[in-house]
């Protein structure tokens, strides 16, 4: 089969990928602007301190819990949004990207594997509980 | 809030999410090209073959290697597509299907996540070998675990 370079590898390849940039930015858009007047106020400084003891077991600060509920609830790139509106280190990005990666967008995964015919909870915990043991090792290991 | 503030929070929510946008574009398009190029040279059954001898260390059957290629590669929701495709013409034991979920739950989209992550930061190497040394020991767990055939029970397939 005689492949056109130009027309199904470039166009195509750059129009799927414009779809996916497009599909992104209305995620990490909103995101990042309700994260960033959230800092503003109060709210962020009272979820940190209450999450402190927690996240600090991943070696993480009480407001890397923000990303990680959005990434887990919403999905991995409205997660990057609320990393990129609150600042990080490159050590504690690397470790809410191995958390994250393990465990996110919960509901719309799950259904996607409840598809296939696996139970939605014992994959739910797996990946919880894959992205607690990785995030507590990267900790110690880096 | 004071009106300055609110202009100033404007402004930089705006900037910030615009760049981020940016830096992750300048990340996905330039891969989803280079799928393209793998889809249209059938690159992907090339791996999938190579593919066979791992899906046997981890249990699966030879046949699971074309959806777990697919799925590591592009990601869950097309995996998935792949898998239920294959299941409701047979061709994927209960076994296979319960075994390459939960490899592809931890392990899925691995070019795309990875690279994105990479842009804004994050160390890559340790992300990907993560990802995958989990994936492998959850499934040889599970693998060992897992009933044969013949014990599991029917509902499996006529959930699809």
């Amino acid at each position: 089969m005689k492949v056109d370079f130009f027309n199904d590898v470039i166009v195509k390849g750059t129009k799927n990928g414009l779809n996916v940039t497009w599909m992104l930015a209305k995620v990490i858009i909103p995101v990042y602007f309700i994260v960033t007047f959230l800092d503003a106020t109060p709210v962020i400084g009272w979820i940190a301190r209450g999450m402190e003891p927690i996240m600090s077991l991943a070696g993480l600060p009480g407001q890397a819990s923000i990303p990680l509920v959005v990434g887990n609830l919403i999905g991995l790139y409205a997660g990057i949004g609320a990393i990129k509106a609150i600042s990080f280190t490159t050590r504690e990005i690397t470790i809410m990207a191995v958390m994250l990666s393990f465990s996110h967008a919960l509901p719309l995964e799950t259904a996607v594997t409840q598809k296939i015919g696996v139970k939605g909870l014992p994959v739910i915990l797996t990946r919880i509980g894959l992205a607690v043991v990785s995030g507590i090792a990267v900790n110690l290991l880096l | 809030m004071s009106f300055d503030l609110i202009i100033e929070l404007v402004y930089k929510s705006f900037t910030g999410s615009a760049k981020s946008v940016y830096t992750i574009a300048r990340v996905v398009i330039p891969i989803m090209v280079l799928m393209e190029a793998g889809r249209a040279y059938r690159v992907l059954d090339r791996i999938a073959e190579r593919a066979k001898r791992f899906t046997r260390v981890l249990g699966l059957s030879g046949e699971a290697a074309f959806p777990l290629t697919v799925g590591v590669i592009f990601g869950l929701a097309f995996g998935a597509g792949v898998i239920i495709q294959w299941a409701k013409e047979g061709t994927l034991k209960k076994r296979d299907l319960y075994l390459l979920s939960f490899f592809l739950i931890s392990c899925h989209a691995v070019i795309e996540d990875t690279l994105v992550f990479v842009a804004i930061g994050a160390n890559g190497a340790l992300l990907l070998g993560c990802r995958l040394t989990a994936a492998v020991l959850t499934t040889l767990v599970l693998s060992k675990r897992l009933p044969l055939e013949r014990d599991l029970p029917g509902s499996l397939q006529s959930k699809i």
